[in-house]
């Protein structure tokens, strides 16, 4: 072969090898996103709330449709039942049986914990500005029992509305997501989403057990486990209404 | 020695119109300084005061970790029972219980993050003077009713007043949600924005039904009559505490830290300038003394001639001096009381005083204290500087030569 | 009569001839003329501290709002008017310094804690003259223009975030659509203020940043204006309500803040208490002084009036002779006082007797403020005191008996 036209070939072909075996990271990322999500979900799920000298326990269920709007109704404690949460796009609201009103979650109340649990409002109301408002890289990708994981570093844009320094987060290639790590501007691990348990459900390989933990505090987290999940289900826009919200029609 | 005294004594008043003259000096003085100092350590109290009681109150009990972490679930357990209690035990003393939690204040068109107090209606005000700061509508009645009064600014940024309902939203001890619609039936006004913008209160019975509280709470509050009252009460109450609930007592510098440091540091200003006027004073008063010493000079001289030393007539001097140091001592400091005490029973009021106090429930007048301390620091420099005065021209006796002495003047 | 100059020059040789009495009289008049001064100038530096650190962060000394603002102060009641036109009205009235601001409530985030503080969004260009952040003294540095993307947060904030130069925060507000508006700031430099409250309370990025994040436009929440004396501030306040035309509301600063306003008062008889003490000080040493000089000179005035002088020259004398003392120890009282605030003016820094009181707070420099009118007030005062004083002892000295007063044993 012509020694010239080696390096052009070389050069052309390893892309495309790369671009076949190296997915882009930014699709990854939204993949995984899209995949717990889905199109539009129906979810009943326990989150229990862990402390150093408590413990609480709630059954929630949940619906999501496209990227954003989802709305969660909690169904036990009875003493809680009927509380919810509704989000579209980037606001919330709330509503409280108790007093029978809606009400919208103002922007400097954002960033306290929703309903108690180690999750921001905000956590739940932006959870896909991560595919977005970051560069995504692959750090490595490793084949962990017959399934390849890739490590995705994602480092916020200058002026994204995000504090962490970059995240981590780990992804099988059917895109589960096993862990997202969040550390600071000084590479320091603050807290950590983990995926404890993975099953079949709905139809899709999805994380049955997450749980969201602070480094510096081991013994206070907040776990997720879903009992039951359906995908790609009709879902009215009607349902993700205030005045749903309010008289469950669900 | 006794004779050097008994001449310094009658020398004194052999001049008895020089010697009343300076005394006059230093009597003036002490008593401008016993004034003015404690004045001083009046303010200083008044400051402090002013500041505890707003909402501090001298001393909290509380649970341990909560003065730093407030946590919601570090709490007082079964706290209106133990204020109770403690107003038994000190029935002079103002005692209230409170609860704490921060929540979610919603009316019609706004929503706000607020700290929501619950406070006994009934003793309160006796710690706070919140509840006398109601610019409209009342304070709370009744530890149970579903009301709530808040703060002018946060009123202004619900766009309620009173007789609206506002909507609150939070958590309750166990986690669970906390919500309850109230009624506003006062707005106060302290003129400390941070608290007109980010409290309520509402009857400690409801805020115990909201969320969840199970007959706790947070802070008992507890305040004195005066902070050295509260010093001394501050023992008794750890010990009145019942026993084994590991509560404990934080007193007033713990919960307002810095507040101590920013008063002294006002005080420093002050003490600056104090030192300026007891310069002034003293000086004048050693100016006085350098005066009369000097047109002695031919009275020393015949004295020398007669074969006194220069040192025992610089001794005999110095005595003069330090008798009438004494005496003007004593006349000042007790003539500074006595001027100092007529304020301290009827108020010294700085002009605009009465308005602060109209409009922002500070006091309108300045009481000033007259102690051990404020009484003698003054005058106590002063005689010190009448001293140094004399050991000048002291001094100069051993240079002096009497026949040019006696033809002085 | 020919009297007067001739009672000068005797009075003027007498002072001399008694030099050491003459000057220690005069160093009475002058340590009381430089504490009456430099107490003044002290205490003027205190009050105009304090309100200037309320002022600055205050809007100026006259403020402008929408009309709807000052009772429902929300970003949708902004001024609507934009930048460029309000250039067209305010420039040409010849203000000594204005500036228009963006200022909103919002919440700064870092990866540890979050705060609520108010946003200031400023053109630090026009803010210079007279914001309480100065720019050169900022650790980092400061906004460099509207434009900038950077933030600049106080000390303490920085330190409860545990954050710094150099990392990002989040600033979350919210647009007059009540929907929620954010953005990462990289924090670029840190203040220091007298106040610590301030440095937990102010964060300042470029105006046209937070106008872009709040989605308002280049409109802005209020505009300030500076005028020469925080006392006097009618003129501004004139001016700037015709050059606004009614459109906007305008506010004087104690308007708006009834308690420095009222705080201000206090100060003011605070200060006043103090002067009349050091009068009432000073005037004392005055007359005794002067009354005990009379005294002393019992037999030297019998000899005057027994070799003829007149009693009312008598007075005379004594009266010029305390007059020329006092005009000379407020020379020297003067040039004194000068000379010892003057390398002063950077503030005289009491921490090290306040036990580092740096850290706590209010602040531990005492800035002296000379005024030519405090001097000039001062200088009558004493000058009309002294005179009074004098009047009593010279009366006395006319009317002595020459003989008793020659025969007076000492």
């Amino acid at each position: 072969m012509n020694k010239r036209l080696l390096l052009p070939l070389i050069l052309f072909v390893i892309p495309t090898f790369a671009a076949e075996t190296e997915p882009d990271a930014t699709r990854i990322v939204r993949e995984a996103i899209d995949h717990w999500r889905g199109l539009s979900s129906y979810t009943e799920m326990t989150m229990v709330i862990h402390r150093p000298d408590w413990e609480r326990s709630m059954t929630m269920r949940a619906w999501t449709k496209g990227k954003d709007q989802t709305l969660v109704r909690v169904v036990e404690p009875k003493k809680d039942r009927g509380n919810g949460t509704l989000t579209d796009e980037n606001s919330m609201w709330t509503f409280s049986p108790k007093v029978n009103r809606v009400i919208k979650i103002p922007s400097s109340m954002m960033g306290q914990s929703w309903m108690g649990s180690d999750f921001s409002n905000k956590d739940v109301a932006r959870a896909d500005d991560i595919v977005d408002q970051y560069d995504h890289t692959i750090l490595q990708r490793e084949e962990v029992d017959g399934v390849t994981v890739y490590d995705v570093q994602s480092i916020p844009h200058e002026d994204a509305a995000v504090v962490w320094g970059r995240e981590v987060l780990r992804i099988r290639d059917d895109y589960v997501v096993l862990e997202h790590a969040f550390f600071d501007q000084d590479d320091e691990l603050v807290k950590k989403l983990v995926s404890l348990e993975i099953e079949e459900m709905g139809g899709r390989t999805i994380a049955k057990r997450q749980r969201m933990v602070k480094i510096e505090e081991p013994n206070e987290w907040t776990e997720i486990s879903v009992n039951d999940v359906e995908y790609e289900i009709e879902l009215k826009d009607s349902l993700f209404t205030l005045s749903n919200l309010r008289n469950p029609r669900d | 020695m006794n004779i050097v005294l008994r001449l310094a004594w009658r020398n004194l008043w052999r001049h008895s119109k020089r010697t009343w003259l300076t005394i006059g000096a230093m009597v003036f003085s002490n008593t401008l300084l016993v004034f003015m100092i404690s004045i001083q350590f009046g303010m200083y109290g008044l400051m402090i005061d002013n500041t505890l009681q707003v909402f501090t109150g001298h001393m909290q009990i509380q649970a341990p970790g909560y003065k730093d972490d407030q946590k919601m679930r570090q709490t007082v357990p079964d706290i209106v029972p133990l204020a109770s209690q403690l107003r038994e035990k000190f029935p002079t003393q103002a005692i209230a219980a409170r609860g704490w939690a921060f929540g979610l204040a919603s009316s019609d068109e706004r929503s706000y993050g607020i700290g929501i107090f619950g406070a006994e209606p009934e003793f309160e005000p006796r710690v706070s003077s919140l509840p006398g700061l109601i610019k409209e509508g009342r304070y709370l009645h009744g530890n149970d009713a579903t009301e709530i009064v808040i703060g002018a600014v946060l009123a202004r940024n619900l766009r309620v007043a009173v007789g609206d309902e506002l909507t609150l939203l939070g958590s309750g001890l166990d986690g669970s949600f906390a919500a309850a619609v109230v009624n506003v039936v006062g707005v106060f006004e302290s003129g400390i924005p941070d608290i007109d913008r980010n409290f309520a209160e509402m009857p400690l019975g409801a805020f115990q039904d909201v969320f969840y509280m199970e007959g706790a709470g947070h802070q008992v509050v507890v305040s004195a009559a005066t902070l050295d009252d509260a010093d001394l009460l501050e023992p008794e109450i750890i010990a009145a505490l019942p026993a084994g609930t590991g509560l404990v007592v934080h007193d007033w510098d713990a919960l307002q830290p810095g507040l101590k440091q920013a008063i002294q540091a006002d005080m420093s200003s002050a003490f600056f300038m104090y030192g300026i006027l007891v310069i002034l004073v003293a000086f004048s008063v050693l100016n006085t003394q350098l005066m009369s010493v000097l047109e002695r000079t031919h009275e020393f001289g015949i004295v020398m001639s007669l074969g006194l030393k220069a040192g025992r007539l610089g001794r005999l001097i110095m005595l003069e001096t330090a008798l009438m140091g004494m005496i003007g001592l004593i006349i000042g400091s007790i003539t500074g009381v006595i001027f100092t005490s007529w304020f301290t029973v009827n108020g010294l009021s700085i002009p605009g005083m009465e308005e602060m106090a109209a409009n922002f429930n500070l006091p309108a007048r300045i009481y000033p204290q007259v102690t051990p301390w404020t009484m003698v620091t003054g005058p106590s420099v002063v005689f010190l500087f009448t001293l140094l005065a004399s050991a000048y021209p002291a001094l100069r006796l051993h240079r002096l030569h009497p026949v040019e002495a006696m033809r002085a003047n | 009569m020919r009297t007067v100059p001739v009672l000068t020059r005797l009075a003027w040789r007498y002072l001399w001839r008694n030099h050491r009495r003459t000057i220690i009289m005069l160093s009475a008049i002058v340590i009381g003329v430089w504490a009456i001064i430099f107490m003044t100038a002290l205490t003027r530096g205190m009050v105009d501290q304090m309100i200037k650190d309320g002022i600055s962060v205050l809007p100026g000394h006259v403020q402008v709002h929408n009309p709807q603002f000052l009772d429902d102060p929300s970003v949708s009641n902004r001024i609507t008017i934009g930048d460029e036109e309000l250039s067209r009205m305010f420039d040409p009235a010849g203000f000594k310094a204005w500036a228009s601001r963006v200022r909103v409530p919002a919440v700064i985030t870092s990866e540890r804690e979050s705060r609520g503080v108010t946003l200031l969004g400023i053109d630090p260009a026009a803010e210079r003259e007279f914001s309480f952040v100065d720019y050169d003294e900022v650790e980092g540095r400061f906004l460099e223009s509207a434009e900038d993307t950077g933030v600049v947060i106080g000390r303490k904030l920085a330190k409860t975030l545990e954050t710094r130069v150099g990392k990002r925060i989040v600033l979350m507000s919210q647009d007059p659509d009540n929907e929620i508006a954010d953005r990462g700031f990289r924090v670029v430099g840190l203040f220091g203020a007298s106040m610590p409250a301030f440095e937990e309370m102010y964060v300042f990025v470029g105006k046209k940043t937070a106008q872009k994040m709040l989605r308002i436009g280049d409109t802005t929440t209020e505009i300030v204006f500076i005028g020469d004396d925080y006392r006097n501030v009618d003129p501004t306040y004139e001016r700037v309500i015709d050059s606004v035309d009614g459109k906007l509301k305008v506010s004087r600063w104690y308007e708006v803040d009834n308690y420095l306003g009222t705080m201000m008062k206090v100060m003011d008889g605070f200060v006043l208490i103090w002067v009349i003490v050091i009068f009432l000080a000073l005037s004392f040493g005055l007359v005794n002084t002067l009354v005990m000089a009379v005294f002393e000179r019992i037999r030297e005035i019998g000899l005057m009036l027994a070799l003829g002088m007149k009693p009312a020259s008598i007075l005379g004398q004594i009266i010029i002779e305390s007059m020329l003392l006092l005009v000379v120890g407020l020379a020297i009282g003067d040039v004194l006082a000068w000379a010892t605030i003057q390398p002063l003016k950077e503030g005289i820094d009491i921490s090290a007797v306040a036990e580092g009181m740096e850290m706590m707070g209010a602040s531990s420099i005492l800035y002296p403020k000379l005024y030519l009118k405090d001097m000039i007030l001062a200088n009558v005062v004493v000058l009309f005191l002294g005179f009074l004083a004098s009047l009593s002892p010279a009366w006395r000295a006319s009317r002595y008996e020459p003989v008793e007063a020659i025969t007076k044993v000492g």
